[in-house]
């Protein structure tokens, strides 16, 4: 196993520096640069384009500046913003990633459970009425063209019931005098929120082992609730206890567009579930825990779910990179100022360093993403445990 | 000695698209407790089909349309699925066709096991399952390293061990072996099926013995059933059944598979094709393939039914006397 951690690690970087020499041949690609709009200017003496350009050392041949950018990338430099320019790439990534990953890491949580969820219910209610329907409706909401569906949702939701609030990501007379940064809010609640799913893990962990399956679910849910009454007082003493007005703002604003994208998203997990499960259904085994006079909860979880996860954990891998980049159109409808629109505005200015600190940030996620995913498949499925050790 | 099962007049079909499938067509047995009741037939002829019934496994298309099954003197037929989940494994419990893929692959072969004693013993701690599940691994003939090996790690043979250690491990008063012996090569099958009689005579347990070997058959059993086309054609003490088999369908079974002692005879084929089980009659289904019909039988007039010869040989009335 360690020999393939090493190969695997060995092969990622290798791609990665792929990923950065590309990436950089293809912004360059892009035709002008810039600070063209400088040559527009009459004010200016002509040669301040060329001294720009000599500046930022755009004047050098492409294999000269990609050999830098390269060596400067993992020496930890990225560069300076061209648009805002004392602010390095770093800086602007520090600002707009807590939002983005508060917001996305809570909808891909929700929507891959929901949709798991419902797809083993599917599966195993085949046929019945209600399977009928929520298929009908998952589909509506696998197909629908998710900018209407946002725009209806927030018509419906924000001006039609006015119960929500549309077009910003926080109140800002709210936060006008507010001793805090909202990044500061953001990244606490992003520490609550994994301190809360470890916490909740472990407890998953701890109690496998016990044999009794009535004791195993009560120490569970007594477990579920103390994380519960543990929430409760951590937003309730000391410093989060300032912070708990302006948290609930960030979160009252994130109902919306956790809702909306969650309903697109969590149809494609379920359908899928649904599929695979169906296929599981028809394994011997299942036959088997049938036999062994299991009960139908514990042969629907135990036996058919587990062995259905897999596909659907592949297609988690693939979206859970959108933690990272966000998505464009969610930020633009929902006013959301994340990593999706800076990388849309830093294409669109051809701010080059922001664009590829962004682009290889999410490309390093992607990567590690998938490399855990290997990693876990052979934790979901001993078979290929065994071709990986060779 | 009383009897552990009594199945009488049990039918069941497939519900399908091009119609209903006469699976098991009026079928009357008794086993015995300690006994080893055979059945036997070729491919498609109803004998799984019959063993999933006993559990009430069939798929959910296989509608049970009369007949009784009685179990340790309870009828099990139109239980709840709560009670009969209580006697499967700990009542009656299966050791599978194919034991290959009767195991979920990602768990591990001594949870798979534990689960089921969990399910029917709450009480029990880790451990003491656990050594049981030593005690009846050892008795198989499998290292107790296996408990914590993954399905996909064991030989087809080691599963099949460990899949009669999981037949036993609720303690069961009956257990069905649905050709536990397919797939496998012939000294591995010969070392299951002496497992399998170890542990009848260990446990005092009484067995069904599904396969469509007549030889392996005749080692295993004390009674056995002839099947053919969902219906039993001809039921009674084994040894009577080989020495004067009464069904033509019987006596080309017998044909069909060598003899080490005795005079050398030349192999018989079955000719034709099993019958297609939809939308039967009742009428006899073995007419068009028997070597020496009775006129009766090429008009199909006679309706299948079991006639008692001895008291303890029962042969279908329409081959009662065809050579």
């Amino acid at each position: 196993m360690y020999r393939y951690i090493f190969r695997r690690t060995y092969q990622l970087i290798i791609v990665f520096f792929l990923f950065l020499v590309t990436s950089y041949l293809l912004f360059d690609a892009i035709p002008g640069n810039a600070f063209q709009n400088l040559l527009l200017n009459p004010d200016l003496p002509p040669d301040a384009y060329e001294q720009v350009l000599a500046l930022y050392g755009l004047d050098k041949p492409l294999s000269e500046r990609v050999f830098s950018y390269v060596v400067n990338f993992f020496k930890g430099d990225f560069g300076y913003s061209y648009k805002y320019y004392p602010k390095t790439p770093i800086e602007l990534i520090a600002e707009r990633l807590p939002r983005t990953l508060m917001l996305f890491a809570m909808v891909n949580i929700i929507s891959f459970y929901t949709g798991f969820l419902i797809g083993k219910i599917l599966a195993w209610r085949r046929g019945s009425k209600s399977e009928t329907w929520i298929t009908i409706t998952s589909v509506f909401s696998y197909t629908v063209f998710y900018p209407w569906f946002a725009l209806m949702m927030l018509w419906y939701f924000g001006y039609k019931m006015d119960w929500l609030p549309i077009g910003k990501f926080l109140y800002p007379e709210k936060w006008y005098d507010s001793p805090y940064d909202s990044d500061v809010i953001f990244v606490l609640m992003i520490k609550f929120t994994v301190i809360v799913s470890i916490i909740q893990v472990l407890i998953y962990v701890f109690t496998k082992n016990i044999e009794s399956l009535s004791l195993k679910r009560n120490v569970r849910f007594i477990g579920f609730l103390l994380n519960i009454v543990g929430s409760y007082f951590f937003w309730n003493t000391g410093d989060a206890l300032l912070k708990k007005t302006y948290a609930g703002d960030i979160a009252y604003h994130m109902i919306l567009p956790v809702l909306t994208v969650t309903v697109v998203a969590f149809a494609g997990t379920a359908l899928l579930t649904r599929t695979t499960m169906m296929e599981v259904l028809k394994d011997d085994y299942i036959l088997t825990a049938r036999a062994k006079g299991l009960s139908q909860r514990r042969i629907r979880d135990r036996h058919a779910a587990r062995n259905a996860l897999l596909p659907v954990v592949t297609s988690f891998i693939f979206t859970i990179v959108t933690i990272i980049d966000g998505s464009v159109l969610t930020e633009t409808i929902f006013s959301w100022p994340g990593m999706g629109q800076l990388i849309l505005d830093s294409v669109l200015n051809e701010d080059i360093p922001v664009a590829m600190a962004t682009f290889s940030f999410i490309g390093v996620f992607a990567l590690i993403a998938h490399f855990v995913a290997d990693i876990s498949y052979a934790y979901l499925d001993p078979r290929i445990r065994i071709q990986s050790q060779g | 000695m009383s009897s552990i099962l009594e199945v009488t007049n049990l039918s069941m079909h497939y519900e399908t698209i091009s119609g209903n499938v006469d699976a098991v067509k009026d079928v009357t047995f008794n086993v015995k407790q300690g006994e080893s009741f055979g059945l036997v037939g070729e491919s498609g002829c109803g004998k799984t089909s019959v063993a999933m019934t006993l559990l009430q496994l069939q798929p959910e298309n296989g509608k049970i349309s009369q007949g009784s099954i009685k179990f340790d003197s309870n009828e099990m037929i139109g239980l709840s699925e709560n009670e009969l989940r209580k006697i499967r494994w700990k009542g009656m419990s299966i050791v599978f066709q194919g034991a290959m893929n009767a195991w979920n692959p990602v768990v591990k072969v001594g949870e798979q096991i534990r689960e089921a004693m969990r399910e029917h013993s709450p009480n029990n701690s880790k451990s003491e399952n656990t050594k049981k599940i030593r005690e009846l691994f050892e008795m198989v003939g499998l290292d107790e390293s296996v408990i914590e090996r993954f399905p996909h790690e064991l030989s087809g043979g080691m599963k099949q061990r460990a899949m009669i250690a999981l037949a036993l491990s609720c303690d069961p008063k009956l257990i069905i072996a649905d050709e536990p012996t397919t797939a496998l090569d012939v000294v591995i099958q010969d070392q299951i099926l002496k497992e399998i009689r170890k542990v009848q005579e260990v446990f005092g347990l009484s067995l069904i013995y599904i396969s469509h070997d007549i030889a392996v058959i005749a080692e295993m059993t004390d009674n056995m059933a002839v099947m053919y086309a969902g219906s039993i054609v001809e039921l009674g003490k084994t040894e009577e059944i080989f020495k004067d088999p009464k069904h033509a369908y019987t006596r080309m079974l017998l044909e069909s598979t060598p003899s080490i002692i005795g005079e050398k005879k030349k192999l018989r084929s079955l000719d034709g094709e099993p019958p297609t089980l939809i939308n039967n009659d009742n009428k006899c289904l073995f007419s068009y393939r028997c070597p020496n019909p009775t006129n009766e039988c090429k008009n199909r007039e006679l309706d299948m039914e079991l006639i008692k010869i001895s008291s303890s040989h029962y042969v279908d009335k329409c081959c009662i006397d065809c050579e």
